[in-house]
């Protein structure tokens, strides 16, 4: 062989070891970025748990914070009220937001002609694109300014926070409910509200109930919503939803301006229950939500 | 899981007993009335501590309050948040407006006072006067080896590093005092940023939230400066700069030298208001221990309240030997009898 | 199962009819108040921003969009050093996000083993659940002093002669809330590539392996533009989360009013973040309505986010509904 035609056959290989180093340089960085995420995860809950264990004691669920912290040694305090504030308002949203989402998704997957649907998926997507802050700004503007700050005006903010979340859970399932079902029962006589709360919906209740554990796992870290409508609050374990009430996230934001180490410490502490709750309770309706799935479908994700 | 109606029936039953429930848990905390008065407020971070230990002593009702700063407090009691709010600044006239009817009472004493993390530098050992803090905030002094600052502190080993002030970024009392005081010393400052709760700084700088945030953003930043509530510093131990006052001394905020500023206000009639303001006090031999950056600071309550004899029998209190002494060791100096005084008028005219 | 409970009913359906029928009625007229219900709080919203920013409107008008500095004392009052700090706090976070985002989604659908998939989506998509409280408090204590005792410096003295790079000041800055922002939008985008990755018809990149590419210029060459709209709207619905977020970005970004500054070591601020520090304490009149201004602005431009991620939706859908 002439040495031309050799280095012709060596041409492509040369191409060849470029492209395939090309391909071996961004598999490696494909794989840096996997690792730079789980990487930020650890961290971050990693930092969360060290400084939160510190004041991770009996005294975080039965006392409630002192203004006196860093003031006054050996201070003893607590999130009590934080606690017990958040699940009011969470829970108050969640029985507000959850009947209406799941009303709103029946309308929209049994009653609603098709341009009405695109419609209405179009308004729950704009809802849910509005920033928690101006949801805040508007629930002070609509109730807090007549009407004073209430746990009832924080949990009115979350609820429209949760709403898109829920509606759109409970479509996305009640959509997979297979036509024939319906069709069935209504031409067995069952009239068709019979057939939607009755046989219907029953199919869905997993995925509806993940969805609003979802909800619940999103809203119960939201700070912006209650800086307007629920922050005036006592140092009392106050279960009255008339009264703002004391939240969690909102513990956080204002602990962290603090200068005190003890008050950071609480903020790590309540930051780190908080977190270990979205965790939990993310992870399990994930869990539900893909056994739900395979349930209703037959396949695996 | 049986799929039929049954369970859509029992999970509406479950909800509505958990309504139920929900609403009788209301009901009863609503009905719960306590045999003492709430008082809540809300403002001024400087005086917080204070609140809070006197919410300790004070038995005759509850004490709730909200250190969100003057600002704050000044527009939530204008609203009628609360029962009474808290401010280191003054109503101004369109505050006062706002109110609708408010009194101001002067409840205690202490100061604001410079802050600084310079590397190398110990407590109460950097030294500045008015002008140069002026000229610092001003952006017109931007390194710590800068010679106007080094020609006052000859013994101290400046470093060659950048300053950074840092200043309050909500509505504050202690930014009034800063500023009220600046004003008086340095004309430029006057007319460029003037005196209030909130101004435009001039310059870079950071701003950060409450006492508190500017303790904790000096202390994690080398070179920065900043000003901070007296209580503030002292668990802390921040690095607090010298201040010259007029008499030419080099004064660091103590009980006595705030009395000593507080002496102003004899020379001077109270007006109706109690706006009163005793920074940067003249030259004279009477004022040679004064240090430049105190205040009062007030009590703002709606001469007409549903809870005007809670909050009277409170401030009484309060203006009253055992809680001003109780505050002492956080620099609450005792209160002049003639602002007492005139702090217990104006507490008369409060009504239902 | 269920239609032997249905049986009994046949035998009441003459009598019941009218039952039934109303029944029916009922159930559609308290979804659709449930419908009517939320379309009315969408325009209560934006009616109670435009009213509350009419003083500010009619006195300021559009040049509120372009004055710098924030002046309650002589009412003076604009929206620029805002605008910037959002704009340059978004897109920063956006650049930063997207190349890992895709390196995720491409990790999870293409490369990696059977067994990792499951766990490490999980773990990206928790990283969404962290609230953002949580994470301001992180990049204040922890995050924050890294960026500036090493991150920042580094990046000064390597590339300081661009202005973007100036000389370091604290903890607080456009920086940090940049860093804060990409992690609070990466899964996010990496969620949606993910799926649309995974939607790709294996016939397509089997058929591209088949004729001797790389696994890389398969990617390229098919997974890319097959999702290339998908992956547009997923990278807006993250600009959409970065504009809103203001808590974290408030926590972090040193409240700075006065000045625009291109140096991101420096401090700024951005609307929403304005709004979290600046919203209880403006006063009545023209503060507060310039600060519903602000809010009117926000919400316009979450509006605008959401009508065109849904439009490149709708676009990749018709595309893919033929492909």
């Amino acid at each position: 062989m002439s040495a031309a035609e050799l280095s012709a056959l060596q041409r492509p290989n040369d191409r060849l070891r470029r492209r395939r180093i090309a391909n071996r340089a961004m598999e490696l960085l494909a794989w840096l970025a996997a690792a730079i995420a789980v990487a930020l995860l650890a961290i971050v809950v990693w930092s969360v748990a060290k400084r939160g264990a510190s004041a991770l004691n009996i005294d975080l669920f039965t006392k409630t914070p002192s203004a006196l912290a860093g003031f006054v040694p050996n201070v003893q305090q607590g999130l009590a009220n934080a606690f017990v504030g958040s699940i009011v308002i969470v829970g108050i949203a969640t029985l507000i937001a959850l009947p209406i989402g799941i009303l709103v998704a029946i309308y929209v997957n049994e009653f609603a002609p098709r341009k009405i649907r695109s419609g209405i998926n179009l308004v729950l997507d704009v809802l849910n694109g509005i920033p928690a802050i101006v949801i805040g700004i508007f629930v002070f503007g609509l109730i807090v300014v007549t009407r004073g700050q209430s746990a009832l005006a924080g949990s009115f903010a979350l609820s429209v926070l949760m709403l898109p979340l829920v509606s759109r859970a409970t479509i996305e399932v009640l959509a997979l409910v297979p036509s024939s079902l319906r069709e069935a029962s209504l031409g067995l006589g069952v009239p068709r509200w019979r057939t939607t709360l009755g046989i219907v919906l029953p199919q869905t209740i997993g995925g509806i109930v993940t969805g609003a554990v979802l909800a619940v796992a999103r809203v119960a870290g939201e700070t912006a919503p209650l800086l307007f409508t629920s922050s005036l609050v006592s140092n009392q374990i106050e279960w009255n939803p008339t009264h703002p009430l004391y939240s969690v996230p909102l513990a956080i934001y204002e602990l962290s301006e603090q200068d005190s180490s003890a008050d950071h410490a609480l903020a790590w502490a309540g930051a780190f229950v908080l977190l270990m709750f979205i965790l939990v309770t993310s992870l399990t309706a994930r869990w539900l939500a893909n056994r739900s799935r395979r349930k209703l479908t037959g396949a695996s994700r | 899981m049986p799929r039929n109606g049954k369970l859509v029936r029992i999970s509406l039953a479950l909800v509505g007993a958990a309504l139920v429930a929900a609403l009788a848990v209301t009901g009863a905390s609503a009905a719960q009335k306590s045999s003492k008065d709430t008082l809540s407020g809300s403002g001024s971070s400087l005086i917080a501590p204070a609140v809070a230990i006197w919410s300790q002593l004070y038995t005759a009702s509850t004490i709730q309050y909200n250190s969100v700063g003057s600002g704050t407090g000044i527009k939530n009691i204008s609203h009628r948040i609360g029962d009474f709010g808290a401010s280191d600044a003054p109503l101004n006239k369109p505050q006062a407006q706002a109110c609708n009817g408010c009194a101001q009472i002067p409840w205690a004493l202490t100061a604001t006072s410079p802050v600084v993390n310079i590397p190398g530098v110990g407590p109460h050992q950097l030294k500045l006067t008015g002008t140069v803090l002026a000229n610092i905030y001003l952006g017109k002094i931007t390194n710590w080896n800068d010679p106007a600052i080094t020609a006052l502190n000859k013994g101290l080993n400046l470093p060659n590093l950048k300053i950074v002030p840092v200043h309050r970024s909500d509505g504050s009392g202690d930014t009034y005092v800063f500023t009220n005081y600046l004003s008086k010393v340095s004309h430029v400052w006057k007319t460029q940023v003037g005196c209030a709760t909130t101004v435009t700084w001039p310059g870079v700088g950071v701003g950060a939230p409450k006492n508190p945030g500017v303790a904790a953003a000096v202390s994690s930043n080398p070179g920065a400066i900043g000003y901070v509530s007296i209580a503030y510093t002292i668990s802390n131990h921040l690095k607090l700069a010298r201040m010259k006052n007029r008499a030419g001394k080099y004064v660091l905020p103590t009980i006595n030298s705030i009395e000593s500023a507080a002496q102003l206000v004899k020379a001077e009639k109270i007006p109706a208001n109690n706006k009163i303001s005793i920074t940067d006090p003249p030259k004279s031999p009477k004022y040679r221990n004064a240090y430049p950056l105190s205040t009062f600071t007030y009590i703002i309550i709606p001469l007409q309240s549903p809870k005007a004899s809670a909050l009277k029998a409170f401030v009484t209190w309060a203006l009253g030997s055992q809680a001003q002494g109780a505050i002492k060791k956080l620099v609450f100096a005792p209160m002049p009898s003639v602002v007492v005084k005139a702090a217990k008028k104006t507490l008369a005219k409060i009504h239902t | 199962m269920s239609t032997l409970d249905a049986t009994p009913d046949l035998a009441r359906r003459s009598v019941s009819g009218r039952r039934a029928r109303l029944g029916d009625l009922l159930l559609q007229g308290v979804a659709a108040g449930a419908v009517i219900y939320t379309l009315v709080l969408l325009g209560l919203i934006a009616w109670k921003v435009i009213q509350g920013a009419r003083l500010s409107l009619s006195t300021l008008g559009l040049g509120f969009i372009t004055t710098v500095g924030w002046d309650p004392v002589h009412d003076h009052f604009g929206a620029a050093v805002f605008l910037f700090g959002t704009a340059v706090t978004s897109i920063g976070a956006l650049l930063l996000a997207t190349p890992l985002a895709l390196g995720i989604a491409l990790f999870l659908t293409e490369l990696a083993p059977g067994w990792i998939r499951g766990p490490v989506t999980a773990l990206v998509e928790t990283l969404a659940a962290i609230p953002s409280v949580v994470i301001g408090l992180w990049g204040i204590i922890v995050l924050g002093p890294v960026l500036r005792d090493h991150v920042m410096p580094a990046l000064h003295s390597a590339l300081g002669f661009i202005p973007l790079f100036g000389p370091v000041g604290t903890q607080f800055s456009i920086f940090t809330a940049i860093v804060v922002l990409t992690i609070m939008i990466l899964p996010i985008i990496s969620s949606i590539s993910r799926e649309l990755f995974l939607g790709v018809p294996a016939e397509l990149k089997e058929a591209a392996l088949g004729l001797g590419t790389t696994r890389w210029e398969m990617v390229r060459g098919v997974v890319f533009p097959y999702a290339r709209g998908g992956v547009a709207a997923a990278m807006i619905l993250g600009l959409g989360r970065a504009v809103g977020e203001a808590i974290a970005v408030s926590m972090v970004i040193g409240s700075f009013d006065n000045g625009i500054s291109w140096n991101l070591f420096n401090p700024g601020d951005s609307i929403a973040g304005k709004l979290a520090n600046e919203y209880a304490t403006a006063n009545p009149g023209l503060e507060t309505s310039s600060l519903f201004y602000l809010a009117l602005i926000l919400l316009v431009f979450s509006l605008v986010i959401s009508f065109l991620a849904q439009v490149i939706v709708r676009r990749v859908a018709k595309r893919q509904g033929y492909a």
